[in-house]
């Protein structure tokens, strides 16, 4: 019997989704960070982490399919008792808002930094989230279709990339391996939260239609991160002398301020407002997964209710307390060193465990 | 009637917080500078200027200008403000222009941090250095040319393409002062016996930004070569040794503009004292324009290549000796040096322009003639 029929989502849905929370925020710092690290050979350290984050995400998948018509609580549910099932859903529900929370702060942030300096961040949560609460209030099909709808829209911003290009100096990649291996570890390091986020797949994956894509689903959408990621770092790296990189918070919107048009000025201006199509699924998805835990955990079908409660704390909580730019990047590490537990340590655990079980 | 409430409520927050938008500015009460200016006063008290359009019909002038002393440029920005209708934004500046004085200061780059800190003002501004005080130009106001941001810009934009000057603006310089292998390069305007503008070439600076030494459009064109940046064809003029002047003219020149140009540059570290080696192969597809003595192209031709070859050559030892003289390297040869020899680099990269001058560098120029004209 299917429990989650009628909310399927498609491959493409799926990829969309997946690749749509991992390439959102981090994205905007994440060459300053890695030249921070490693200079220019940076980009060495994103393949590194790619090829983990796939294997850790195929594990992830491989633990689901020991249970395909449920999610990571009805899998802990079925193979280790109801109430080992209701603390994970519990983990999971605060794991994803957590992951929402910083997402959605940091671009409140940089709206802030870039578009609309004096209006307050009460406004802008609250011009945010109605958009989220309208998205994420339906069934996942519905977030699978807007983060198609997103994905569509936003293709033609790599090519806007290649308009800087002009001005690049390819010799700054060189000599690559200036250093050796150690800070390109460091940088792998500071690139696994850009490519955290692979954890909504113990949600995501009842929804899929056919479970065999899985595997291909989550190959495809980190590959697809992976090469942005590295585009983007690229090309900032070619772009700005290596010790200048390291001046920016923001280098891949300041690689735009250079571009003139006859018609426009400023047009890393249009750029950031469009991004908040991008940013948006770092928090959209991850509250609508965030309410269904919570949902699953009360035993209710319908997740609207704590999605409005979420909802309501966001927008009150705003008014109370808004992290500062450093305070996000704090929280920003925490949700890291989360993510590995939640991603990478627990799904090897129960694969373990799973296997043990079956002998 | 409850499916009803919920968007109505939506649309009634929404409405409720779209008037909101507290940072709008309405044109009529903006003033748009498009020129910044930045020199030291008589006191050596930094003096910034700004020149903004005037779109009143009544007002004869079409630009007003302003001045004011204040110790950083958001300070001033009140100042400047207090003489103009409108409020004063950053966002459309066209030209940033340095009086000599002030860029023979060293640090004086950290100034403009204002421009890259506040993200709403532009950094495509062309770096322009004026020599002489600056309110020279800024008051100066020709009858017969354009505004003066216009103007110089144009003049930029223009003649950066056929490779007479640079095309700095303030992000390029801010990449050239951040690039340990380089210094940079910016274009220098002055005014001729005549009360004219005069685009006069390049300024060359060192890494912390102070003048050092000048270009004049000539040697801009070798500089520009040497760097592999000549996008359009770029016009020589050579005089021809061995060939009579015969005063008043000078009938011993050849003019020639390069079709393509290609520069290699190798990078060699010989292990005795970390000494860098630059070969700089150089090959250049040139159509005569101008050929003033009698000379038998058709049948002479590898002749007149060779002969041509051997005189740019000199020509770029010259600038380079000129460039190691002041300890800078506009070229930016020590990007090769990085690229290439890392390790020797990098013992030497805090103070690459005192290793640049003892270094080796050799050009070698390839000549060949592409069109010789439609006349023999």
């Amino acid at each position: 019997m299917k429990k989650y029929a009628y909310n399927e989502i498609t491959l493409m849905q799926f990829i969309c989704i997946l690749s749509g929370v991992q390439l959102s925020v981090g994205l905007l710092a994440l060459p300053q960070r890695l030249a921070q690290r490693a200079g220019t050979d940076g980009w060495i350290g994103l393949l590194l982490i790619w090829v983990f984050t796939v294997i850790a995400n195929l594990i992830i998948v491989r633990v689901m399919s020991s249970y395909p018509q449920g999610t990571m609580m009805d899998l802990l549910t079925h193979y280790c008792g109801r109430w080992v099932g209701k603390i994970a859903a519990v983990l999971l529900a605060l794991y994803f808002f957590l992951y929402g929370y910083v997402g959605i702060t940091r671009t409140i942030l940089y709206v802030k930094q870039w578009l609309l300096p004096q209006t307050s961040t009460f406004q802008i949560m609250l011009l945010l989230l109605i958009p989220t609460y309208t998205v994420a209030r339906n069934g996942l099909r519905i977030v699978g279709r807007y983060a198609e709808l997103v994905f569509f829209i936003s293709l033609w911003i790599p090519f806007a990339y290649l308009l800087p290009l002009q001005d690049a100096q390819w010799l700054y990649l060189l000599p690559v391996l200036k250093e050796g291996w150690l800070p390109i570890l460091s940088a792998a390091e500071i690139a696994f939260l850009s490519f955290s986020g692979i954890g909504i797949t113990m949600v995501l994956y009842p929804f899929l239609l056919h479970k065999r894509q899985a595997f291909a689903g989550v190959a495809i959408s980190n590959t697809v991160s992976m090469l942005v990621f590295l585009m983007i770092s690229l090309i900032c790296f070619v772009y700005f002398s290596p010790s200048e990189i390291k001046e920016y918070n923001e280098p891949v919107v300041n690689v735009l301020k250079n571009i003139e048009f006859k018609f426009i000025e400023r047009i890393e201006v249009v750029f950031i407002s469009f991004y908040l199509f991008m940013f948006s699924l770092s928090w959209i998805p991850t509250f609508h997964a965030s309410a269904f835990c919570v949902s699953w955990m009360l035993g209710k079908p319908d997740h609207r209710n704590p999605l409005r409660v979420i909802w309501l704390i966001l927008a009150a909580g705003t008014l109370l307390f808004m992290p500062s730019f450093t305070q996000n990047d704090m929280m920003g590490r925490w949700l890291s060193k989360i993510a590995f537990g939640f991603e990478d340590a627990i799904p090897v655990c129960l694969l373990i465990y799973l296997w043990t079980k079956k002998e | 009637m409850n499916k009803l409430l919920l968007p109505i409520l939506l649309l009634a927050a929404t409405t409720g917080l779209l008037t909101g938008c507290a940072d709008r500015l309405d044109m009529e009460n903006a003033s748009i500078p498009l020129t910044l200016g930045l020199d030291l006063g008589q006191d050596n008290e930094p003096v910034m200027y700004s020149t903004f359009p005037v779109f009143t019909k009544n007002s004869k002038k079409k630009t007003q200008e302003t001045s004011a002393r204040a110790r950083t440029f958001r300070q001033s920005r009140a100042e400047q403000d207090a003489h103009s209708a409108g409020v004063f934004s950053g966002r459309n500046y066209q030209v940033f222009l340095i009086g000599k004085r002030m860029l023979e200061q060293e640090n004086w780059f950290q100034m403009l941090d204002v421009i890259f800190r506040d993200s709403k003002n532009t950094v495509s501004d062309r770096v322009i250095v004026f020599d002489g005080p600056l309110a020279d130009i800024i008051y100066l106001n020709p009858k017969d040319q354009p505004l003066l941001p216009i103007l110089l810009r144009g003049m930029v934009d223009t003649k950066s393409g056929k490779s007479e000057t640079v095309n700095t603006n303030l992000q390029e310089l801010h990449r050239q002062l951040f690039e340990s292998g380089m210094t940079p390069s910016i274009s220098e305007v002055r005014l001729d016996a005549k009360k004219n503008i005069k685009l006069n070439g390049t300024a060359l600076l060192n890494h912390q930004g102070k003048y050092v030494t000048s270009l004049d459009t000539s040697e801009t064109v070798l500089l520009r070569i040497l760097q592999n940046k000549v996008k359009k064809s770029a016009s020589i003029t050579l005089s021809m040794p061995g060939e009579p002047e015969q005063k008043p003219f000078h009938l011993d020149k050849i003019s020639f503009a390069t079709d393509q140009t290609r520069t290699e540059t190798k990078t060699i570290t010989s292990t005795h004292q970390g000494e860098f080696h630059f070969d700089i192969i150089i090959k250049m597809k040139i159509s005569l324009f101008e050929v003033l003595f009698p000379y038998d192209i058709e049948n002479k031709t590898p002749e007149l290549e060779q002969l041509l070859s051997e005189e740019m050559q000199k020509q770029f030892e010259k600038l380079i000796k000129k460039i190691q003289q002041h300890a800078i390297d506009p070229v930016g040869l020590g990007l090769h040096a990085r690229a290439f020899e890392y390790k020797e680099y990098k013992a030497v990269k805090n103070d690459w322009g005192k290793a640049l001058s003892s270094a080796d560098i050799r050009v070698q120029v390839k000549i060949k003639i592409d069109a010789m004209g439609p006349v023999k």
